[in-house]
Parts: structure tokens; C-alpha cells; sequence
């Protein structure tokens, strides 16, 4: 199901439960169906058929501005940051996003050189690619 | 998040830490279409048909391996057995046909085109008569082109003929290759049961039984098993198969999705994933190391055999749970000279070629790479190769020789072929006599397990 036909959905399901004149509980219900809706759709559905990400990853010497270096460029692009996490490891830093490039302003290729030109400035390597192989090695 | 921070961090790992690539991705190609009577007119149609149908592969690879950061480390052609491709019976036509695919592979960038060969496990047609008799020649003025015999299979037995022609012509191409390493014979191989599908050099051919195009892979990845293996330390024997299944499932799977969309993007049919650890050179990228990280003080050693028949299962076990489009030899290979962990066993004495035919019982293919003296008599080297083909006869699986009898090497020395085909040293073979045995010529029968309807 897509972000549109969900929203659909759950149009449907407040109308039902709330009328003009609507009883008090009536919202459990509205939460309680929408719980169940979205529990029963499989998790790359529920981000829309279509959306095939790019997982992007920086490793370096830990610093200030890491991410900020990086949010900066994917803004400019028009590219939605779906996720993000950090850790350290060994004393290095490693950041993590899951980016929907369906947005964006330029092709995968520009965004790729655009990232990995921004990690040379601030010194981190920087690896850019499709979630396919993320997918394939870690999913069954 | 979508994956976990260890998901990425391992995959990334595998990539760039272990030398995890995609060894092949190999366009088969039919070329039955391209005969014609007249050698000329036959060659310049096998030249055409190369260059419109794969000239797109090198960039539809590159993009693939950009997009989803992955290395692809050949592109290569597997082409119809040139000896189905009807023209005049004789070696000069094979010969033109030889230099037209070369001139192809090189303007498009290919290094290695397989597919100069002929099968005649159960006898030879006139155009195999001709083919045979042009491969010394075909090898020494080619670069890029290879070339495979298959000279016997579990259902008709061994082609003793065959074994003695192909002995007969890999010292004529030693000799006529001498100044470079006799390297002519890096690229030829003998087979016992060849596969039609098979996406690694040299024994690569498009078999009469596939679709017009196909598209297959040949993954790698002895060094990510390797380090799943020492990840894993002092575990049992069933739990260190486990480690080594769940490498080969990554593997695997990475092998296939490259496989799908390179296909997808030249708009033909996807064929198979041949799940073979295939070692190169290079530090890290050894199945030697992988058997000696399971515990042996060398390869060679006592339970060398045993640990390669635990790899190779397991690699199979974990692969096929990845992909249902198994194909090709999938296994492990042991070139000894594309493995830097064998060679220097090998140079120290460790692993005798006695040893290495123990191990091709196990392993996917056989005696591979290997050098032996330059003066080694035909007739020893037909025995050698018999006995090789005779294990893969006898268990139904495919055995092959891929042997450089070196020209003017003695034992000790070594031929340095460079890139990927490495280096390797000049073993010890057995110089008794074998002639009374292989000079009787014929075919040795099918063994009883041929008799399965």
C-alpha cells in the first residue's frame, strides 16, 4: 500500500468512527484500527513500493560538524534523510543514513560525487549505495 | 532504522576490508548461427555477432557495481564450442575464426573469451579433428582467447584418443609459448563431465543447450571467509560448517543480485551464480589461507583433504539456500599458482601434486594451475591427466587439468605468468612409464553408475 492509499485509509476509518456527533472512547477506536492497519503491512510497503533507498555511510577520526557537514549537502539537494545513526568505534566515528532520493534535485551519480567530495573535505571516507546489497546480504 | 548499524558495518567490512568482489560476470553468447562454409565469411559473422551483442556489457556491469558499491573484477564472454560452428574441416579455418574473436575481445575490452573447444568425450567429428590440431597455434598467436577439451563423462567413459592428442598439443604450445612461461597452456583446460554454464576461465564455454544469450556470475570470496572463520575461533567442526554456511549465503546473494540486474539492464535472460571460492594472488584472497585458518599448519598437511571436503560442502550448502539459480562448477578451486598460500606450500614441499589429486576428489574442479618440468614425456603427461579425469568419471562430478608443462623449467624453478594467473612453481612428477597403459589408445567404458535409466 502507498503513502496515498494509506492516507485513504485512514481518512476512512476517522470518518467512521467519528461522526458529528462523536462519542467519548471514539478515539481508542480510531488508534486501535490504526494500529492494526499498520501492523499488517510488511515494513518496506509501509514506505511505499517504489522507494528504493541509499544507504550512506562516513567512517573517520571523530570530529565536530560530521553530520552537520553532511545534512548541509543533502539539504541542498533535496534529499529526505529517512535515518540516521552514530557510533564510535574504536575511537572512530561512523554515521549512518538511509536516504530517499526519490526527491531529489540530481541523478544517484551526482549525489554520490557530491557526498564523497564534501567527505574529502572534512576528511572521513565516505561510502554511497543502494540499500540492494544491504538488502540481499541481510535480509532472507 | 531500516538496517542496524552492524548490518551496514559488516557488509561494509566484507567489501572493503576482505577483498569481497564479484569475480565474473560472463556473457554466453550462441555463435551457431555464424556458420558458413567459407572460413572468412564465417569468422567476420562470429566478429560481427561478438561486437553487437556485447559491446553494451562492460557499462551496464560498471554501472551495476556503482550503484550498489560493490566490485565486479572481470567482465568476460563465454562463447558456443567453436568446433560446432560449421565451416571447412580444417585447422587454418578454426584459426581465422580464432583471430576474429581475439581482435572482438580486445576492441571491447575483454580479457579472456572462452570457448576454442570441443567436446569429444565419446569420439571426434571431423571439425573436432581440425579444432585440436589448431590450438597450439590458436593459443600462441591469441591473447585473450581460451580454450577446453572435454575428454570424458560419467555416461560415456574416458576418451583415451583424446587424452593423448590433448597431451601431444600442450607441449607444442609449451614450446611454442616458451619465451613467455609456456603461458599458451594457462589458457587450456581438459575436462571430465564439463558444464555447459560454467562463467570461469578457461574452461568457459555457452553450451548447446542454453538460450541465445545469458547472463551469469562467478562469485569470490575466500577472504570473507577467511575472517568469518578466525571470527569464529576454536569452535567445533559443525559449528565452524555453520560459519562458513552463513559467508557463502552472503556471498551468494550478493553474486545474484549483480547477476539479476546486469541482465535486467542488457535486457536478456539472468542464467546462474557459480558459487565457487575463486582465490587470486593477492594477500587475503586465498583458499590456502581459509584451509590453514581452519587449522592446518600448511596446506598439504594430514586432513587437508578432509578440511577442503568440509569447505566445499559448506560453501555449497550456504549458496544454495542464497540462490535458487546454482549453476557452473560451484565449489572451491585450488590453483595452485593463483593462490599465494599454495604456492608457497608448494615451493616449501608441503603439497605434492599426489596430494593436490587427493584434494580434486572434493574440490569443484581438479588439478589446476599447476607447473611440472618442461621435459615431462607425452605420454606421462596423458597418464597424469587420465588419472584426473578417472575421479571425476567414476564420481559423477567434473574433474579438469589445467597443466603448464614449462619449456626448459626443471623442478625448483619457477614461471611467472604475472596478473591473476600468478606464479607457479615447478613441481615433481612421477617419471615411470605409463605407456604400455595410455599407448593402447580407445576409451576406457562408462563405469556401471552410467547404467541410471
Amino acid at each position: 500500500m502507498d503513502r496515498e492509499a494509506l492516507a485513504v485509509a485512514v481518512s476512512e476509518i476517522v470518518l467512521r468512527h467519528l461522526p458529528r456527533e462523536a462519542p467519548r472512547g471514539a478515539l481508542e477506536g480510531v488508534v486501535a484500527d490504526l494500529v492494526r492497519l499498520l501492523e499488517s503491512q510488511p515494513l518496506q510497503e509501509r514506505e511505499g513500493p517504489g522507494t528504493r533507498h541509499v544507504v550512506f555511510t562516513a567512517l573517520g577520526r571523530n570530529r565536530t560538524g560530521i553530520v552537520h557537514a553532511f545534512s548541509e549537502v543533502l539539504a541542498e539537494l533535496s534529499v529526505d534523510i529517512v535515518d540516521i545513526n552514530q557510533t564510535l568505534v574504536h575511537g572512530n566515528f561512523a554515521m549512518m543514513m538511509i536516504l530517499d532520493p526519490s526527491g531529489a534535485s540530481v541523478s544517484f551519480e551526482e549525489l554520490r560525487a557530491s557526498l564523497k567530495r564534501r567527505g574529502e573535505e572534512v576528511g572521513v571516507l565516505v561510502f554511497v549505495q543502494y540499500e540492494d546489497m544491504m538488502r540481499a546480504v541481510n535480509r532472507v | 532504522m531500516t538496517y542496524t548499524k552492524r548490518e551496514i558495518l559488516e557488509t561494509l567490512r566484507m567489501t572493503e576490508l576482505e577483498h569481497f568482489d564479484v569475480r565474473t560476470v560472463t556473457l554466453g553468447i550462441s555463435l551457431l548461427d555464424c556458420a558458413h562454409p567459407d572460413p572468412s565469411e564465417a569468422a567476420r559473422r562470429v566478429y560481427e555477432k561478438l561486437r553487437r551483442i556485447a559491446s553494451p556489457l562492460p557499462a551496464a556491469v560498471n554501472a551495476t557495481a556503482d550503484d550498489l558499491g560493490i566490485r565486479v573484477a572481470n567482465r568476460r564472454l563465454s562463447i558456443s564450442p567453436v568446433s560446432l560452428i560449421s565451416t571447412r574441416c580444417e585447422p587454418s579455418a578454426y584459426l581465422e575464426i580464432a583471430r576474429a574473436i581475439d581482435r572482438a575481445a580486445s576492441e571491447m575490452g575483454f580479457d579472456f573469451v572462452g570457448g576454442y573447444s570441443a567436446l569429444v568425450h565419446a569420439g571426434f567429428t571431423d571439425a573436432d579433428r581440425a579444432l585440436l590440431a589448431s590450438i597450439p597455434e590458436a593459443l600462441s598467436s591469441t591473447s585473450r582467447l581460451c580454450s577446453s577439451v572435454n575428454a570424458g563423462s560419467s555416461r560415456t567413459g574416458l576418451n583415451v584418443d583424446a587424452v593423448r592428442i590433448v597431451a601431444r598439443l600442450l607441449k607444442e604450445t609449451a614450446y611454442r609459448t616458451r619465451e613467455s612461461g609456456s603461458i599458451g597452456c594457462a589458457k587450456f583446460v581438459v575436462f571430465a563431465n564439463a558444464v555447459e554454464d560454467n562463467p570461469f576461465m578457461a574452461g568457459a564455454f555457452h553450451g548447446v543447450g542454453l538460450p541465445e544469450i545469458v547472463v551469469h556470475t562467478g562469485v569470490s570470496g575466500p577472504g570473507v571467509v577467511c575472517e568469518a572463520i578466525k571470527r569464529a575461533g576454536p569452535c567445533d567442526l559443525r559449528t565452524l560448517e555453520e560459519v562458513i554456511k552463513r559467508a557463502a549465503f552472503k556471498i551468494t546473494r550478493v553474486g545474484e543480485l549483480i547477476g539479476r540486474q546486469v541482465a535486467g539492464r542488457l535486457g536478456v535472460p539472468f542464467g546462474i551464480v557459480d558459487l565457487s571460492l575463486a582465490p587470486t594472488p593477492e594477500l587475503g584472497d586465498s583458499v590456502g589461507e581459509v584451509l590453514e585458518a581452519m587449522g592446518l599448519e600448511r596446506v598439504g598437511a594430514c586432513g587437508t583433504t578432509a578440511a577442503l571436503a568440509l569447505l566445499t560442502d559448506a560453501v555449497k550448502k550456504g549458496g544454495a539456500m542464497a540462490t535458487s539459480a546454482v549453476g557452473g562448477l560451484s565449489g572451491a578451486f585450488i590453483p595452485v599458482s593463483e593462490d599465494a598460500t599454495m604456492i608457497s606450500a608448494a615451493r616449501e614441499g608441503h603439497l605434492s601434486l599426489e596430494k593436490l589429486e587427493a584434494m580434486t576428489s572434493v574440490c569443484s574442479v581438479g588439478l589446476d594451475m599447476v607447473a611440472v618440468p618442461g621435459d615431462v614425456e607425452e605420454d606421462v603427461l596423458a597418464g597424469f591427466i587420465a588419472d584426473e579425469l578417472a575421479i571425476g568419471i567414476v564420481n559423477h562430478k567434473t574433474t579438469a587439468v589445467r597443466v603448464i608443462p614449462a619449456h626448459g623449467k626443471r623442478v625448483g624453478e619457477t614461471v611467472s605468468f604475472g596478473g591473476l594467473l600468478g606464479d607457479a612453481p615447478i613441481q615433481e612428477i612421477r617419471t615411470l612409464s605409463c605407456s604400455g597403459f595410455v599407448g593402447r589408445g580407445g576409451v576406457i567404458p562408462a563405469p556401471i553408475t552410467s547404467l541410471r535409466n
